[in-house]
């Protein structure tokens, strides 16, 4: 029983990095019907600029603050990386074919790939270790702190985005958006500032996810964005892209189900039966978990 | 018309023949094949670096036989597919030796290329399967698995007594083998093996493996990966309160692991021949301090150094033989009377291309990340 719990706790957590970095994914489509490939890079990216803070700016200090900022910062740079990525590889080719786009998008996701190599070198670099190494035994199940603040990070996180594309103007433009760009432009929404706008929260919450990642297993590697971009990018399918709760509900159910697959079957098989339980729910519900079905375009 | 295309082509071969030889008198090529970027690029790097700088020693005292050493490097970035890339590659280019790769994987993914075209290749990589295939081109500078995972089953077995043993690895060829290796040894010394698992190389995630591990509530794991996922399981193990002692097999000997670990480090053990810090050898420490002084670092580890005894081997072998054929020299450090000595200890090869002898030492680390030899071979 303690082992079922365990393998919860487990995939809870990494589960919650899925989602937050699904959520990038998934916006982005939704407005733009783009798959941005270079998020899981923006995500790795975000990583080396976390520690790049901590030792140049914040001169390696350790304090509650000084975490929170490094946070903030990163957060903000990857945003702007994000908005000037949307303005220089994806804007000129809004109105192109949907293939040049994605070509373009698996270009940027190499550029920035190598950029990070280029300036943090090839070597992996190793995370600070900013969170003490507390854990608590609750009967035989051990949760240590670093998972609680992931988890309740994104918690926080999520529920913040869904109420904010739910229930303010700058969400109804947002899903305005998303369903119809040319009537939301009639009713004077500015998509362009929307876009950037979606660009500006996905990547913000990529460079958390991209934090998270390096607070929890320390090691860093500039071509390790691959890893979770494909694994968020599947659990965003899974919950039905375009869909924010759906890319939420997608990361958990990947990271659960990982965790059972390795901890029940064996970790030999466990990204196998993550992809045939993909393709299983694409047979069953082509939209994902919980996707609309919205007639397409023509 | 044809009289002068008949000139033309006479010159030409002539300019290209003259080009030809020119630049084979002038230089002795050797070829580095090893991981410059991925994972084991602090490896890989040590390796470049260590050729670079023992080639920069001999050029300036006059080369070998009158020839200069051009060092040629191929980045393999650990993986199987572009090492095949590099083989063919550095043969291409003419080397008549290669160093390297890190990994076994890439080792034995360029080995038959070497063989088809007689090029000595010298590996640290520890697979047993290096050395079965009867390749007179392939030279190894290291110790193979099965001599370091007897001395694991003993030790863990008759030395610490431990009754309830886990042993791990990924999928690479050497630690696969290594783990094999050390599962049948502790058995045959009737030791309990209570789970044999895999990993997957880079995945970070091993909590759902070792939360299995914990539930079989072993007193020993012995980890035959390499450092950049030893010191994430070391620390993940810690964090889920597992309570058992740690065993890091040759391939966690790397600074990294330390920092991985983080404060989890202190208590794990690491099973390696000695770091490059403590070789007792004159040769090692004025080798060491050259590296020091151009690199401004140390090593990263003994694989570089080990790789770099190699090297000096071959090369010994053809001023020896006065040649620089490359079956002539195999054959004269496959029959050596006397060991030669070496940066990590006396060098000899067996028949097949192992390198003879093999002395193991278990490091505990340090609350400050130091080592502490807790047991020598």
């Amino acid at each position: 029983m303690d082992i079922f719990l365990q393998q919860l706790a487990n995939g809870l957590t990494i589960g919650s990095m899925f989602a937050l970095v699904a959520l990038g994914y998934t916006m982005v489509y939704g407005v733009m019907r783009l798959i941005n490939f270079a998020h899981g890079d923006m995500v790795a990216a975000s990583a080396f600029v976390g520690l790049t803070i901590y030792t140049q700016v914040m001169g390696q200090a350790t304090s509650l603050g000084a975490v929170i900022a490094i946070f903030l910062l990163s957060a903000g740079s990857m945003a702007v990386v994000g908005v000037i990525l949307e303005r220089v590889a994806y804007r000129p080719l809004r109105e192109a074919p949907r293939l040049s786009a994605v070509v373009s998008a698996l270009g940027a996701s190499l550029v920035i790939q190598n950029g990070i190599m280029l300036i943090w070198g090839p070597r992996m670099k190793i995370f600070p270790e900013l969170v003490p190494p507390l854990s608590w035994d609750l009967g035989g199940v051990v949760i240590s702190l670093i998972q609680v603040i992931i988890l309740a990070l994104s918690l926080v996180l999520m529920l913040a985005l869904y109420f904010f594309v739910e229930k303010t103007r700058m969400g109804a433009a947002i899903r305005a958006s998303s369903i119809d760009q040319d009537a939301a432009r009639l009713m004077g929404i500015n998509v362009n500032s929307i876009i950037a706008l979606i660009f500006v929260i996905g990547s913000s919450l990529g460079a958390v996810g991209g934090l998270f990642i390096g607070l929890y297993y320390r090691g860093i590697t500039f071509n390790m964005g691959w890893q979770y971009g494909l694994y968020a990018f599947v659990a965003a399918i899974m919950g039905g892209i375009g869909n924010i709760p759906g890319a939420m509900l997608g990361g958990m159910v990947l990271g659960l189900f990982n965790a059972f697959i390795a901890g029940y079957v064996s970790s030999t098989w466990a990204d196998a039966f993550t992809f045939i339980l993909l393709i299983v729910i694409l047979i069953v519900r082509p939209t994902g978990i919980l996707g609309e079905r919205v007639a397409e375009k023509v | 018309m044809k009289k002068t295309l008949v000139l033309l082509s006479a010159a030409l071969l002539a300019v290209g023949s003259l080009a030809g030889g020119a630049l084979a008198a002038e230089t002795l090529k050797v070829g580095v094949q090893a991981p410059i970027t991925g994972s084991y690029a602090n490896e890989g790097q040590g390796i470049d670096n260590g050729v670079k700088l023992l080639a920069e020693q001999i050029n300036a005292a006059g080369g070998v036989m009158g020839r200069q050493i051009e060092v040629i490097t191929c980045d393999d970035q650990g993986t199987a597919m572009a090492a095949a890339i590099c083989a063919k590659d550095l043969v291409n280019k003419g080397v008549s030796m290669v160093i390297g790769s890190y990994t076994s994987t890439c080792a034995e993914a360029a080995q038959k290329t070497y063989f088809n075209a007689g090029v000595l290749q010298t590996s640290d990589g520890t697979a047993d399967s290096l050395t079965e295939k009867g390749y007179w081109t392939f030279l190894r500078n290291s110790f193979p698995n099965s001599a370091e995972a007897e001395f694991v089953a003993n030790y863990l077995v008759n030395v610490k007594k431990y009754q309830r043993i886990v042993v791990l690895s990924d999928f690479s060829t050497y630690a696969d083998g290594l783990a094999n290796a050390t599962e049948a040894a502790i058995k045959k010394l009737g030791g309990n093996v209570v789970s044999r698992d895999k990993i997957k190389a880079d995945s970070q995630n091993f909590t759902p493996v070792l939360t299995n591990i914990k539930s079989k509530n072993p007193d020993a794991i012995f980890s035959a990966g390499y450092y950049s996922d030893g010191g994430l399981l070391r620390a993940q193990q810690v964090a889920l309160g597992i309570k058992a002692d740690f065993y890091g097999g040759d391939a966690n000997d790397n600074p990294d692991f330390v920092k991985l670990a983080g404060s989890a480090a202190e208590g794990a053990f690491i099973i390696n021949v000695p770091e490059p810090a403590a070789l007792p050898y004159d040769i090692a420490k004025s080798f060491i301090a050259d590296y020091q002084k151009k690199y401004g670092e140390m090593p990263p580890s003994i694989w570089g150094l080990m790789n770099i005894d190699g090297m000096r081997a071959i090369i010994h072998a053809m001023e020896q033989n006065k040649s620089f054929d490359t079956k002539k020299a195999a054959d004269y450090l496959q029959n050596l009377k006397e060991p030669l000595p070496g940066i990590t200890g006396p060098i000899a090869f067996a028949k097949d291309g192992n390198r003879k002898g093999g002395a193991y030492v278990v490091k505990k680390i340090q609350a400050d990340g130091s080592y502490f030899n807790e047991y020598v071979q």
